[in-house]
């Protein structure tokens, strides 16, 4: 039952979003300008708290999202290989994981 | 599973609607449609957050970077693409909540017996979809007001 | 009563290159259905009209057509209920064409078949030996009654979105079915289902677009279906499935009444 635990992390992962992305979003887009300025910013990386919740978030995203990119691809370009296609994005996804989690954990 | 569903293609002309379906299939009502939603909202926010990360990088150049970065990003026009951002993650979340609810058969009823006129599950649950708009469109109202104010 | 417009979908095999518009005009009468439009052109207009039809009730399933933009069985749709009187008639999308109206079903009866559509017996042992008929509640009966009065048309198949890209998806149809026999309580046959319906092109790709349901011309609501298919799965997956009560069997009858006894004759042979 591989593609039903899939779905189930897919769904577990959503739910973790609504709040993980709504307080993000809150707090960065809808709060004053003063918390994208260098200050606000540079305090939150040295704080352990936000890095936790930044990586959870980033994770979480990731699965997320390349989940529901995987499901379209299979559904546009269904003679494409199910396993080649995991292995493909298992790749992208962990390049993209790598690559965000290094600045948050480089101005921690 | 692959089964030798093709096969009748193979003999005959094909009709598949294609891509096209999945925006425009046909006279049908609502969730058809919010499928669509879902699906543009999803991948205008993964295309997104492939952007955000990307811009992430810039605090690795120090506060100068970082602020003209921030200051490129104030014009109106991006404040419009943060705003469809926020609107998208809305009707994203509150949709893709009902559908982990409804895909888990919750709020769906039992089934009935067909009696004519037929009724569907979902139509007969229209109420909650008319709920979830409803707040999906509060929501998107309040915070189009914070980002004008 | 005004004359109605019918444009029909053409397309003849080996001459044409695809599918074109052909007009016909057909004189309304109350009660018209599509069925009957298209059987007038049929006799009167273009005997080369080909289209399918069987028991012109609703029963057969032979007459799914794509009828003003939606699916529908021709035999079942009144043309006053179209509410124009410009009807556009095309074969069923999702499904190749054989000719004109003709949509070839082939791929949702090998989809149908692939998912195990009948009562499925490893611990119970074989139908033909039962020597009683299995007990069923009323609540048991109506948990997949609705989901049995599928006629096979192909209209939820030509509805879904997913199926007008994904050759391999299994459909609404066919998930639907497995569902039903799943919770049918003479059936041991979900575990096997639950596998089929799991690949990469199965269940996982139905996203409650809701058209199949709306689609159904006999109120069977595959997309409900599939849903509590998905929750069965979700719940089996993680452990969480109750494992159904095996069907038992009616008991013998451990007393019969006497017979009665055949009175003597009275009169004298």
């Amino acid at each position: 039952m591989r593609e039903t635990k899939l779905k189930i992390l897919q769904y577990i992962t959503g739910i973790a979003l609504f709040f993980f992305v709504g307080t993000h979003l809150i707090i960065s887009h809808l709060g004053s300008e003063e918390v994208t300025e260098w200050t606000s910013v540079a305090d939150r990386a040295a704080n352990s708290g936000w890095l936790v919740f930044y990586i959870i978030l980033l994770l979480f995203g990731l699965y997320h999202g390349i989940h529901g990119l995987r499901t379209i691809i299979l559904e546009a370009l269904p003679r494409l290989s199910v396993k080649s296609l995991d292995f493909t994005l298992v790749i992208i996804g962990l390049a993209i994981f790598g690559y965000a989690l290094y600045i948050p954990v480089s101005a921690f | 599973m692959t089964t030798n569903a093709t096969s009748g293609e193979n003999r005959h002309l094909p009709n598949r609607l294609g891509i096209k379906g999945w925006i425009w299939g046909g006279n049908y009502t609502i969730e058809r449609y919010l499928y669509t939603l879902h699906r543009i909202t999803g991948l205008g926010l993964l295309l997104y957050i492939t952007l955000h990360l990307v811009m992430n990088g810039f605090r690795l150049g120090g506060a100068e970077s970082w602020t003209d970065l921030m200051s490129f990003f104030s014009g109106p026009g991006f404040k419009f693409g943060e705003y469809l951002v926020m609107a998208a993650f809305i009707i994203h979340a509150l949709n893709g909540g009902r559908l982990i609810l409804q895909h888990l058969g919750y709020t769906l009823g039992k089934p009935k017996p067909p009696v004519y006129p037929y009724v569907d599950s979902l139509r007969r649950r229209r109420p909650i979809l008319w709920i979830m708009l409803f707040i999906i469109a509060a929501l998107a109202i309040y915070v189009l007001v914070e980002f004008v104010t | 009563m005004q004359d109605l417009t019918f444009r029909v979908q053409r397309y003849l095999p080996g001459k044409d290159s695809k599918p074109y518009m052909q007009e016909f005009t057909v004189p309304m009468r109350q009660g018209l259905t599509v069925l009957d439009g298209l059987i007038y052109i049929k006799e009167n207009l273009d005997n080369t009209l080909s289209f399918r039809s069987s028991c012109r009730m609703g029963i057969c399933g032979s007459c799914g057509m794509l009828i003003n933009n939606f699916p529908m069985l021709a035999c079942h749709t009144p043309v006053e209920e179209l509410n124009t009187d410009t009807i556009t008639v095309k074969s069923l999308p999702n499904f190749p064409i054989i000719r004109d109206l003709v949509a070839d079903l082939d791929p949702l009866f090998e989809k149908h078949r692939s998912i195990d559509p009948y009562i499925v017996m490893a611990e119970t042992g074989d139908l033909n030996k039962l020597t009683a008929q299995f007990l069923q509640s009323g609540e048991e009966l109506q948990s997949y009654l609705q989901f049995a009065y599928c006629v096979k048309c192909g209209l939820c198949m030509a509805a879904c979105p997913t199926v007008s890209t994904d050759e391999f998806f299994l459909g609404p149809q066919p998930l639907c079915q497995g569902y039903r026999y799943c919770t049918d309580r003479r059936d041991t046959g979900a575990k096997q289902r639950f596998e089929k319906a799991d690949s990469g092109h199965g269940v996982w790709l139905c996203h409650l677009a809701g058209a199949c349901s709306e689609a159904c011309p006999k109120g069977v609501d595959p997309a409900l279906a599939i849903q509590l298919l998905k929750r069965a799965m979700v719940f089996d997956s993680l452990r969480l499935r109750k494992k159904p009560e095996p069907a038992t069997p009616a008991q013998p009858i451990a007393e019969s009444k006497p017979k009665i006894e055949v009175p003597e004759f009275t009169v004298k042979q």
